[in-house]
């Protein structure tokens, strides 16, 4: 029975659908259109067919930032897994002022990525940044311009993903705890009743039992992770020798640095594809799997 | 057993605390560094404690940029185009979820992969539309393209709240003689308002954290506070004092703001993730 009539069903719709169909899936059409030419300093175009999604994916311009990506990618999410799921263990237990506490932990989740990065920045910095300082003074390190945290190709990366795996974690702790929440008391009693040890409460009956939340939460950090830019864009801006280059980064630095419309177009939808991909493939195995149970 | 337990529960309270203390160390760091004079923000060695408590870093701040216009800015931005984000997102979804259409269907994964588009993607491609409009560095064209950006996950999260409400209440008001338009804000409304004050929040933060729609969109009019604190990047070490007064002074309201509203946040984390 059609309880609204189809035309306030669209008129409902369209508002919003007009504002997203001009601002986000034009935007798309017009790339993928402009893909498909080489652009010159001047703006004059030529038409390349699929010259530049095959440049993308030979040459290093495309294939470094992607690398970086995807190693951004995995540390930043594996230590948020792992800080997640501890800070989620602690803060499971009832104590008094655990909600006051819980609030202050989950604060950084809402800070800027911009001003996340400069925080760090400022913390990594060699010669006055705090970091060194304090690694000094425990004798980790012999001077403060041991390691260069931002000027170095070894560690400008893993610096961007220190200032995200700061801001995010508590996102993940927040997931890990309400799917811990979510849990069926009696059957760690039982598990305790049996004898299991702490760990292996932890590992054999909690964690296996959270497992869609976890992948949920997965799912949105890698995709998060994968859009990264503020925060590199604040801290290295790509360098140094785009060794902490994202590619969200590389994108924009192409069409804004040196023009070439076509290629960065190239990139970016390469870009989406990819994140609608993994979007589709996460959730068809997420979803499915589910309505089996049911 | 019970006292065990006793000791164990304070032992994990001491444990959480000395662990936030520890994870909100940069911030603590930052709000340390913008009550020291400007010359020991950036001294050698470097020290957490100002020696000397001073607040010229506020007023080397507002000598620098014009941290209000800039603020009113982000400010502006974020409140509108979150009201027209919410508003269009919230009737787009439920006419979705209540046609029982196959094309719904369609369309809610189109919502989903929406929400996956990487903003640095689609910028240039908004920036050259927002300046064929004539729209370059105006506050409206920030509005628009926020409120387009964060559409999507208005929508993703109403779907899922309208999913939990019975058709039933829909067809009792109808009954009852209510229009569409009526149902949706007398009765279905009302019940989403969790949904409603979530999103509104979420969509608030976004847009008022942004930077590169921001960078790229605008000059000198329409310029946010993020774009006037990313050009102290670029500035001389002198320069990271006013940065970090400028950096506390714009993260503030949104702790602040996140520690009230923290049920709906908690709420729209979790939302769609611990389904039953």
């Amino acid at each position: 029975m059609r309880l609204i009539s189809r035309k306030t069903l669209i008129a409902f719709f369209l508002p919003g659908a007009l504002f997203m169909g001009i601002f986000l899936i034009y935007p798309i059409f017009k790339m993928v259109f402009d893909s498909l030419f080489k652009f010159d300093i001047s703006g004059t175009k030529e038409f390349v067919g699929l010259g530049n999604y095959i440049k993308a994916f030979t040459d290093t311009s495309f294939l470094q930032p992607l690398r970086n990506t995807l190693v951004y990618i995995v540390i930043a999410v594996v230590f948020e897994l792992i800080f997640g799921t501890i800070l989620a263990l602690i803060f499971e237990t009832n104590f008094k002022g655990n909600k006051v506490i819980r609030s202050l932990m989950l604060t950084p989740l809402m800070i800027a990525p911009l001003v996340a990065g400069l925080i760090w920045k400022l913390m990594l910095s060699a010669q006055f940044g705090i970091i060194n300082q304090l690694l000094v003074n425990i004798g980790i390190l012999e001077n403060t311009n041991s390691i260069l945290w931002l000027a170095d190709e070894k560690w400008a990366l893993l610096s961007c993903c220190f200032a995200d795996i700061w801001l995010t974690t508590p996102f993940m702790m927040l997931m890990i705890l309400a799917g811990l929440q979510g849990l069926d008391g009696s059957m760690l009693e039982a598990a305790k009743v049996d004898g299991a040890s702490f760990l292996q409460q932890i590992f054999s009956v909690k964690m296996p039992n959270i497992k869609p939340v976890l992948l949920t939460a997965l799912s949105i950090r890698i995709i998060d992770a994968a859009r990264t830019f503020d925060i590199v864009w604040a801290m290295t801006q790509g360098g140094p020798n785009s060794s902490s280059e994202l590619i969200s980064v590389v994108i924009y630095k192409t069409l804004t640095r040196y023009n070439k419309v076509g290629y960065a177009s190239a990139i970016a939808i390469i870009f989406i594809i990819a994140l609608v991909a993994f979007t589709l493939v996460f959730m068809q195995s997420l979803w499915n799997p589910k309505k089996k149970n049911t | 057993m019970k006292k065990r337990e006793g000791i164990r529960t304070k032992g994990i309270a001491i444990i959480s605390v000395v662990c936030t203390l520890f994870w909100l160390f940069p911030y603590l760091y930052l709000i340390s560094s913008s009550f020291k004079p400007g010359s020991e923000v950036v001294s050698i060695p470097a020290k957490f404690f100002p020696q000397v408590l001073s607040v010229e870093n506020f007023s080397a701040l507002f000598e620098r940029l014009p941290v209000l216009t800039y603020i009113g800015n982000s400010f502006l931005t974020a409140v509108c185009s979150t009201v027209i984000a919410v508003i269009l997102g919230s009737l787009a979804a439920y006419a979705i979820q209540r046609s029982g259409a196959k094309l719904a269907v369609f369309l809610v994964v189109l919502v989903l992969c929406l929400k996956m588009i990487p903003t640095s993607s689609i910028a240039v491609p908004i920036y050259e539309l927002i300046t064929d409009m004539g729209l370059y560095d105006t506050k409206i064209a920030l509005i628009v393209v926020y409120a387009a950006i964060n559409m999507p996950y208005v929508m993703w999260t109403m779907l899922s709240f309208y999913e939990g409400i019975p058709n039933t209440l829909d067809e009792a008001a109808y009954v009852d003689g209510a229009s569409s338009l009526k149902t949706f804000t007398s009765v279905i409304l009302p019940i989403c308002m969790p949904g409603i004050a979530t999103t509104s929040i979420f969509t608030l933060f976004l847009a008022w954290n942004d930077f590169l729609i921001s960078l790229l969109l605008t000059s000198t009019n329409a310029k946010t506070f993020t774009v006037g604190l990313s050009e102290f990047l670029s500035a001389y070490s002198m320069d990271l004092g006013p940065m970090c007064a400028g950096a506390l002074i714009f993260s503030l309201p949104v702790m602040i703001l996140s520690v009230i509203a923290q049920r709906y946040i908690v709420q729209g984390m979790t939302a769609g993730a611990v389904k039953g």
